[in-house]
Protein backbone atom coordinates (compact mmCIF):
# COMPACT_ATOMS: atom_id res chain seq x y z
CA UNK A 1 0.00 0.00 0.00
CA UNK A 2 1.85 3.48 -0.82
CA UNK A 3 1.65 5.81 2.17
CA UNK A 4 0.88 9.16 0.87
CA UNK A 5 2.99 10.44 3.08
CA UNK A 6 5.86 9.27 1.00
CA UNK A 7 5.14 12.68 -1.76
CA UNK A 8 7.66 14.61 0.23
CA UNK A 9 7.48 17.94 -1.71
CA UNK A 10 6.34 20.35 0.34
CA UNK A 11 8.64 19.64 3.13
CA UNK A 12 11.66 21.39 3.90
CA UNK A 13 14.03 22.34 1.06
CA UNK A 14 16.19 24.88 0.32
CA UNK A 15 16.52 25.98 -3.55
CA UNK A 16 19.11 28.74 -3.08
CA UNK A 17 21.76 25.84 -1.37
CA UNK A 18 20.55 23.28 -3.44
CA UNK A 19 19.21 20.99 -0.22
CA UNK A 20 16.77 18.60 -0.73
CA UNK A 21 15.30 15.85 1.66
CA UNK A 22 13.71 13.91 -1.21
CA UNK A 23 14.35 13.78 -5.11
CA UNK A 24 11.27 15.26 -6.46
CA UNK A 25 11.70 18.28 -4.41
CA UNK A 26 13.93 18.77 -7.37
CA UNK A 27 11.55 18.91 -10.06
CA UNK A 28 10.83 22.14 -11.96
CA UNK A 29 8.42 24.24 -10.57
CA UNK A 30 8.40 28.56 -10.78
CA UNK A 31 10.17 28.47 -7.70
CA UNK A 32 12.85 26.38 -9.46
CA UNK A 33 12.49 26.62 -12.77
CA UNK A 34 14.74 24.64 -15.37
CA UNK A 35 16.96 27.01 -17.54
CA UNK A 36 16.00 29.34 -20.46
CA UNK A 37 19.11 29.74 -22.81
CA UNK A 38 19.23 31.82 -25.87
CA UNK A 39 20.28 30.20 -29.13
CA UNK A 40 22.89 32.37 -30.46
CA UNK A 41 25.11 31.37 -33.35
CA UNK A 42 22.41 29.76 -35.59
CA UNK A 43 19.88 32.48 -35.13
CA UNK A 44 21.32 35.38 -37.53
CA UNK A 45 18.07 37.06 -37.09
CA UNK A 46 17.92 39.39 -33.76
CA UNK A 47 14.85 40.89 -33.77
CA UNK A 48 13.47 37.39 -33.24
CA UNK A 49 15.22 35.67 -30.11
CA UNK A 50 14.93 32.19 -29.63
CA UNK A 51 15.12 30.47 -25.94
CA UNK A 52 15.27 26.78 -25.41
CA UNK A 53 13.51 25.79 -22.11
CA UNK A 54 15.56 23.06 -20.94
CA UNK A 55 13.68 20.61 -19.43
CA UNK A 56 16.71 17.62 -19.23
CA UNK A 57 17.51 19.60 -15.96
CA UNK A 58 14.67 18.10 -14.55
CA UNK A 59 16.00 15.10 -11.80
CA UNK A 60 14.87 12.21 -14.12
CA UNK A 61 16.05 14.59 -17.08
CA UNK A 62 12.70 15.44 -19.04
CA UNK A 63 9.80 17.57 -19.02
CA UNK A 64 8.16 14.55 -18.28
CA UNK A 65 9.03 14.59 -14.40
CA UNK A 66 6.48 17.65 -14.10
CA UNK A 67 3.72 15.74 -14.76
CA UNK A 68 4.48 12.24 -13.55
CA UNK A 69 4.72 13.09 -9.81
CA UNK A 70 1.43 15.28 -10.50
CA UNK A 71 -0.35 12.57 -11.83
CA UNK A 72 1.26 9.69 -9.39
CA UNK A 73 -0.11 11.45 -6.79
CA UNK A 74 -3.25 11.59 -7.14
CA UNK A 75 -3.48 7.73 -8.43
CA UNK A 76 -5.37 5.54 -6.01
CA UNK A 77 -2.54 2.91 -6.55
CA UNK A 78 -3.13 0.62 -3.30
CA UNK A 79 -2.04 -2.83 -4.07
CA UNK A 80 -2.03 -2.52 -7.69
CA UNK A 81 1.29 -2.15 -10.09
CA UNK A 82 1.15 0.89 -12.11
CA UNK A 83 1.34 0.52 -15.87
CA UNK A 84 1.97 3.11 -18.40
CA UNK A 85 2.65 3.65 -22.53
CA UNK A 86 5.43 5.66 -22.89
CA UNK A 87 8.46 6.77 -25.81
CA UNK A 88 10.75 6.57 -22.81
CA UNK A 89 10.73 9.76 -21.23
CA UNK A 90 7.29 9.00 -19.17
CA UNK A 91 8.46 5.53 -18.09
CA UNK A 92 11.78 6.79 -16.83
CA UNK A 93 10.29 9.57 -14.62
CA UNK A 94 7.63 7.09 -13.52
CA UNK A 95 10.34 4.47 -12.59
CA UNK A 96 12.34 6.84 -10.62
CA UNK A 97 9.42 8.40 -8.92
CA UNK A 98 7.82 4.81 -7.89
CA UNK A 99 10.75 3.50 -6.79
CA UNK A 100 11.07 6.01 -4.30
CA UNK A 101 7.43 5.49 -3.24
CA UNK A 102 8.47 1.46 -3.62
CA UNK A 103 5.24 1.08 -6.22
CA UNK A 104 5.91 -1.87 -8.72
CA UNK A 105 6.03 -0.36 -12.40
CA UNK A 106 5.32 -1.88 -15.80
CA UNK A 107 6.15 0.02 -18.81
CA UNK A 108 5.15 -0.92 -22.23
CA UNK A 109 7.04 0.84 -24.79
CA UNK A 110 6.85 1.23 -29.03
CA UNK A 111 9.52 -1.33 -30.31
CA UNK A 112 11.45 1.68 -31.99
CA UNK A 113 12.38 3.87 -29.53
CA UNK A 114 16.49 3.96 -28.81
CA UNK A 115 17.62 1.41 -26.87
CA UNK A 116 19.26 3.72 -24.47
CA UNK A 117 16.00 4.50 -23.34
CA UNK A 118 15.33 0.91 -23.00
CA UNK A 119 18.49 0.09 -20.89
CA UNK A 120 17.31 2.88 -18.89
CA UNK A 121 13.97 1.46 -17.76
CA UNK A 122 15.92 -1.59 -17.25
CA UNK A 123 18.39 -0.22 -15.24
CA UNK A 124 15.67 1.44 -12.90
CA UNK A 125 14.61 -1.96 -12.19
CA UNK A 126 11.10 -1.42 -14.71
CA UNK A 127 9.48 -4.30 -16.00
CA UNK A 128 9.55 -3.46 -20.19
CA UNK A 129 6.86 -4.55 -22.53
CA UNK A 130 7.64 -3.63 -26.29
CA UNK A 131 4.54 -3.87 -28.40
CA UNK A 132 5.05 -3.16 -32.42
CA UNK A 133 3.01 0.11 -33.66
CA UNK A 134 0.77 -2.08 -35.41
CA UNK A 135 0.14 -4.56 -32.63
CA UNK A 136 -3.50 -3.12 -31.98
CA UNK A 137 -6.25 -2.74 -34.47
CA UNK A 138 -7.77 -0.56 -31.83
CA UNK A 139 -5.29 2.01 -31.76
CA UNK A 140 -3.84 1.93 -35.26
CA UNK A 141 -0.51 2.60 -34.85
CA UNK A 142 0.45 2.80 -31.09
CA UNK A 143 0.29 -0.52 -30.26
CA UNK A 144 1.60 0.31 -26.63
CA UNK A 145 -1.32 2.61 -25.85
CA UNK A 146 -3.20 -1.04 -26.77
CA UNK A 147 -1.25 -2.99 -24.45
CA UNK A 148 -2.18 -0.93 -21.59
CA UNK A 149 -5.39 -0.95 -22.52
CA UNK A 150 -5.74 -4.39 -22.51
CA UNK A 151 -3.73 -5.31 -19.33
CA UNK A 152 -6.66 -2.56 -17.52
CA UNK A 153 -9.25 -4.06 -19.13
CA UNK A 154 -8.48 -8.11 -19.48
CA UNK A 155 -10.67 -9.83 -17.33
CA UNK A 156 -7.50 -11.63 -16.47
CA UNK A 157 -5.33 -8.84 -15.28
CA UNK A 158 -8.35 -6.37 -14.25
CA UNK A 159 -7.81 -5.02 -10.82
CA UNK A 160 -4.05 -5.76 -10.60
CA UNK A 161 -2.98 -2.66 -13.05
CA UNK A 162 -3.79 1.30 -12.87
CA UNK A 163 -2.79 3.46 -14.70
CA UNK A 164 -1.89 7.46 -14.89
CA UNK A 165 -3.01 7.21 -18.42
CA UNK A 166 -1.13 10.44 -19.75
CA UNK A 167 -2.68 10.86 -23.15
CA UNK A 168 -6.39 11.63 -21.29
CA UNK A 169 -5.23 12.76 -17.63
CA UNK A 170 -6.10 16.20 -16.77
CA UNK A 171 -3.20 17.05 -14.63
CA UNK A 172 -0.84 16.31 -17.45
CA UNK A 173 -2.36 19.49 -18.73
CA UNK A 174 -2.22 21.00 -15.29
CA UNK A 175 1.39 20.29 -14.04
CA UNK A 176 2.07 22.42 -17.54
CA UNK A 177 -0.13 25.12 -16.84
CA UNK A 178 1.04 25.32 -12.76
CA UNK A 179 4.46 25.25 -13.76
CA UNK A 180 6.06 25.58 -16.30
CA UNK A 181 3.55 28.40 -18.27
CA UNK A 182 4.32 30.60 -14.92
CA UNK A 183 7.72 29.97 -15.51
CA UNK A 184 8.29 30.92 -19.14
CA UNK A 185 5.73 34.24 -18.30
CA UNK A 186 8.52 34.82 -15.49
CA UNK A 187 12.10 34.16 -16.74
CA UNK A 188 11.05 36.20 -19.78
CA UNK A 189 9.11 38.88 -17.83
CA UNK A 190 5.93 38.69 -19.72
CA UNK A 191 8.00 39.45 -23.28
CA UNK A 192 7.37 36.12 -24.89
CA UNK A 193 5.57 35.94 -27.96
CA UNK A 194 5.81 33.11 -29.74
CA UNK A 195 5.93 29.38 -28.03
CA UNK A 196 6.76 26.48 -29.54
CA UNK A 197 5.93 22.73 -28.99
CA UNK A 198 5.64 19.47 -30.33
CA UNK A 199 2.30 16.96 -30.34
CA UNK A 200 2.80 13.97 -27.98
CA UNK A 201 0.80 13.68 -25.27
CA UNK A 202 -0.52 17.22 -25.96
CA UNK A 203 -0.30 18.18 -22.42
CA UNK A 204 2.46 20.36 -23.08
CA UNK A 205 0.86 21.98 -25.53
CA UNK A 206 -2.16 22.32 -24.00
CA UNK A 207 -1.00 23.57 -20.54
CA UNK A 208 1.45 26.20 -21.39
CA UNK A 209 -0.65 27.10 -24.00
CA UNK A 210 -3.71 28.08 -22.22
CA UNK A 211 -1.58 29.82 -19.41
CA UNK A 212 0.61 31.91 -21.93
CA UNK A 213 -2.70 32.71 -23.68
CA UNK A 214 -4.58 33.69 -20.68
CA UNK A 215 -1.93 35.84 -19.83
CA UNK A 216 -1.35 37.74 -23.11
CA UNK A 217 -4.09 36.61 -25.86
CA UNK A 218 -1.51 37.89 -28.42
CA UNK A 219 1.13 35.00 -27.54
CA UNK A 220 1.45 32.75 -30.84
CA UNK A 221 1.04 28.92 -29.97
CA UNK A 222 2.84 26.92 -32.76
CA UNK A 223 2.13 23.22 -32.84
CA UNK A 224 4.83 21.16 -34.47
CA UNK A 225 4.32 17.59 -35.76
CA UNK A 226 6.20 14.96 -37.80
CA UNK A 227 5.86 15.16 -41.66
CA UNK A 228 4.54 11.41 -41.83
CA UNK A 229 3.05 8.71 -39.15
CA UNK A 230 6.52 6.41 -39.82
CA UNK A 231 9.12 8.91 -38.14
CA UNK A 232 12.20 8.88 -35.80
CA UNK A 233 11.07 11.26 -33.52
CA UNK A 234 10.17 9.30 -30.30
CA UNK A 235 7.36 10.93 -28.29
CA UNK A 236 6.19 12.52 -31.06
CA UNK A 237 3.05 11.85 -33.14
CA UNK A 238 1.05 13.32 -36.33
CA UNK A 239 -2.16 15.08 -35.53
CA UNK A 240 -2.79 16.00 -38.76
CA UNK A 241 -5.07 12.98 -40.59
CA UNK A 242 -5.49 11.28 -37.40
CA UNK A 243 -9.26 10.03 -36.90
CA UNK A 244 -10.38 12.10 -33.54
CA UNK A 245 -11.16 9.10 -31.26
CA UNK A 246 -6.93 8.62 -31.31
CA UNK A 247 -6.17 12.27 -30.87
CA UNK A 248 -5.40 12.28 -27.12
CA UNK A 249 -8.37 14.00 -25.01
CA UNK A 250 -6.25 16.75 -23.54
CA UNK A 251 -5.56 18.23 -26.19
CA UNK A 252 -6.65 21.87 -26.51
CA UNK A 253 -6.46 23.05 -30.02
CA UNK A 254 -8.46 26.02 -29.11
CA UNK A 255 -5.19 27.18 -27.90
CA UNK A 256 -3.00 26.25 -30.91
CA UNK A 257 -2.59 29.35 -33.84
CA UNK A 258 -0.52 27.04 -36.31
CA UNK A 259 0.60 23.58 -37.00
CA UNK A 260 3.62 22.67 -38.74
CA UNK A 261 5.07 19.41 -39.93
CA UNK A 262 8.94 18.59 -39.80
CA UNK A 263 10.46 16.31 -41.52
CA UNK A 264 13.22 14.02 -39.44
CA UNK A 265 16.10 15.10 -41.83
CA UNK A 266 15.35 18.89 -40.88
CA UNK A 267 14.72 18.06 -37.52
CA UNK A 268 18.04 15.87 -37.01
CA UNK A 269 19.88 18.43 -39.21
CA UNK A 270 19.02 21.53 -36.77
CA UNK A 271 19.80 19.86 -33.64
CA UNK A 272 23.32 19.01 -34.51
CA UNK A 273 23.72 22.20 -36.10
CA UNK A 274 22.62 23.60 -32.82
CA UNK A 275 25.46 21.15 -31.06
CA UNK A 276 27.95 22.07 -33.20
CA UNK A 277 27.34 26.02 -33.38
CA UNK A 278 26.15 26.53 -29.99
CA UNK A 279 27.10 23.91 -27.79
CA UNK A 280 23.47 23.06 -26.78
CA UNK A 281 23.06 18.82 -26.68
CA UNK A 282 19.34 18.36 -27.67
CA UNK A 283 17.11 15.93 -28.76
CA UNK A 284 15.27 15.48 -32.09
CA UNK A 285 12.32 16.82 -30.73
CA UNK A 286 13.96 19.75 -29.98
CA UNK A 287 15.12 19.85 -33.40
CA UNK A 288 12.16 19.73 -35.05
CA UNK A 289 10.88 22.25 -32.95
CA UNK A 290 13.76 24.79 -33.36
CA UNK A 291 13.49 24.07 -37.17
CA UNK A 292 9.99 25.37 -37.01
CA UNK A 293 11.02 28.53 -34.84
CA UNK A 294 14.01 29.05 -37.37
CA UNK A 295 11.17 29.26 -40.33
CA UNK A 296 9.71 31.89 -38.31
CA UNK A 297 12.35 34.03 -37.68
CA UNK A 298 12.93 34.62 -41.33
CA UNK A 299 9.93 36.57 -41.55
CA UNK A 300 8.36 37.48 -37.91
CA UNK A 301 9.71 39.47 -35.00
CA UNK A 302 9.72 38.66 -30.90
CA UNK A 303 10.58 36.27 -28.46
CA UNK A 304 10.43 33.01 -28.93
CA UNK A 305 10.16 29.73 -26.48
CA UNK A 306 11.38 26.36 -28.06
CA UNK A 307 10.37 23.25 -25.28
CA UNK A 308 13.37 21.31 -25.24
CA UNK A 309 11.68 18.22 -24.04
CA UNK A 310 15.25 16.63 -22.89
CA UNK A 311 18.82 15.97 -24.45
CA UNK A 312 20.86 14.29 -27.05
CA UNK A 313 22.34 11.76 -25.05
CA UNK A 314 19.49 9.68 -25.11
CA UNK A 315 19.40 9.49 -28.81
CA UNK A 316 22.77 8.55 -29.61
CA UNK A 317 22.13 5.30 -31.54
CA UNK A 318 19.79 7.32 -33.39
CA UNK A 319 22.01 10.49 -34.23
CA UNK A 320 24.42 8.06 -35.59
CA UNK A 321 22.40 7.58 -38.54
CA UNK A 322 22.73 10.77 -39.46
CA UNK A 323 26.48 11.53 -39.07
CA UNK B 1 3.69 -32.67 -26.23
CA UNK B 2 -0.12 -31.74 -26.92
CA UNK B 3 -0.88 -28.14 -24.31
CA UNK B 4 -3.69 -26.23 -23.70
CA UNK B 5 -3.73 -22.65 -22.98
CA UNK B 6 -6.42 -20.45 -22.20
CA UNK B 7 -6.04 -16.71 -23.11
CA UNK B 8 -10.00 -16.28 -22.96
CA UNK B 9 -8.89 -13.85 -19.58
CA UNK B 10 -7.15 -11.37 -22.12
CA UNK B 11 -8.25 -9.07 -24.50
CA UNK B 12 -6.90 -7.73 -27.63
CA UNK B 13 -3.68 -7.21 -27.91
CA UNK B 14 -2.74 -8.81 -25.24
CA UNK B 15 -4.49 -12.18 -25.99
CA UNK B 16 -1.97 -11.74 -29.11
CA UNK B 17 1.16 -11.24 -27.13
CA UNK B 18 0.23 -14.17 -25.01
CA UNK B 19 -0.19 -16.03 -28.07
CA UNK B 20 2.91 -15.15 -29.56
CA UNK B 21 5.28 -16.53 -26.90
CA UNK B 22 3.31 -19.92 -26.95
CA UNK B 23 4.12 -19.85 -30.22
CA UNK B 24 7.50 -18.58 -29.95
CA UNK B 25 8.20 -21.57 -27.80
CA UNK B 26 6.62 -24.57 -29.84
CA UNK B 27 8.90 -27.13 -30.30
CA UNK B 28 8.63 -28.50 -34.33
CA UNK B 29 5.70 -31.02 -34.61
CA UNK B 30 4.48 -29.61 -31.63
CA UNK B 31 0.32 -29.28 -31.04
CA UNK B 32 -1.29 -26.72 -28.96
CA UNK B 33 -4.91 -25.55 -27.89
CA UNK B 34 -5.32 -21.71 -28.17
CA UNK B 35 -8.38 -20.82 -26.65
CA UNK B 36 -9.88 -17.22 -27.35
CA UNK B 37 -12.14 -14.86 -25.69
CA UNK B 38 -13.12 -12.29 -28.47
CA UNK B 39 -13.38 -11.99 -32.07
CA UNK B 40 -10.64 -9.28 -32.30
CA UNK B 41 -8.39 -11.20 -30.53
CA UNK B 42 -9.32 -14.49 -32.66
CA UNK B 43 -8.44 -12.02 -35.79
CA UNK B 44 -5.28 -10.76 -34.20
CA UNK B 45 -4.05 -14.10 -33.16
CA UNK B 46 -5.47 -16.12 -37.13
CA UNK B 47 -3.13 -12.91 -38.85
CA UNK B 48 0.05 -13.75 -36.91
CA UNK B 49 -0.28 -17.09 -37.70
CA UNK B 50 -0.68 -16.77 -41.52
CA UNK B 51 2.10 -14.53 -41.24
CA UNK B 52 3.96 -17.67 -40.04
CA UNK B 53 2.23 -19.83 -42.78
CA UNK B 54 1.05 -21.44 -39.88
CA UNK B 55 -2.55 -22.78 -40.55
CA UNK B 56 -4.87 -23.65 -37.19
CA UNK B 57 -7.92 -25.47 -36.78
CA UNK B 58 -10.86 -23.47 -35.69
CA UNK B 59 -14.04 -24.32 -33.64
CA UNK B 60 -16.20 -21.89 -31.97
CA UNK B 61 -17.24 -23.32 -28.76
CA UNK B 62 -19.74 -21.25 -27.31
CA UNK B 63 -20.71 -17.00 -27.72
CA UNK B 64 -17.37 -16.04 -26.74
CA UNK B 65 -14.96 -18.81 -26.78
CA UNK B 66 -12.69 -19.67 -29.88
CA UNK B 67 -10.40 -22.39 -30.01
CA UNK B 68 -7.60 -22.75 -32.25
CA UNK B 69 -5.65 -25.86 -32.63
CA UNK B 70 -1.94 -25.26 -34.27
CA UNK B 71 0.77 -27.60 -35.18
CA UNK B 72 3.97 -25.88 -35.95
Amino acid sequence: MVNRDNFLQGEELDHKLRVYTDITQLIASPENPTPLVRVNRINPNKDFQIYLKLERYNPFGSVKDRIVYQMLKALDIGDMTVIEPSSGNTGIALACVANALGIPIEIVVPEKIPEEKKVMLRFLGAKLMEADDALCPVFPSEGARGLVNAVIKSPATKGNYTSPNQYENKLNVEAHYRTTGPEIWQQTHGKVSYFFAGFGTCGTISGIGKYLKEKNPGVKIIGVEPASQDHKLPGMKRITGLAEEYVPTILDSSVIDDIVAVTDDDAYGIAMELARKDGIPVGPTTGAMLYVAMRYARSNKGLAVVISPDDAFKYASFYQNFL
Amino acid sequence: MNSEYDLSGFICPLSLVKAVTVIDNLGDGEVVKLILGDSDSLKSVVGELKVRNIRPSFVKDGENRFVLTITK
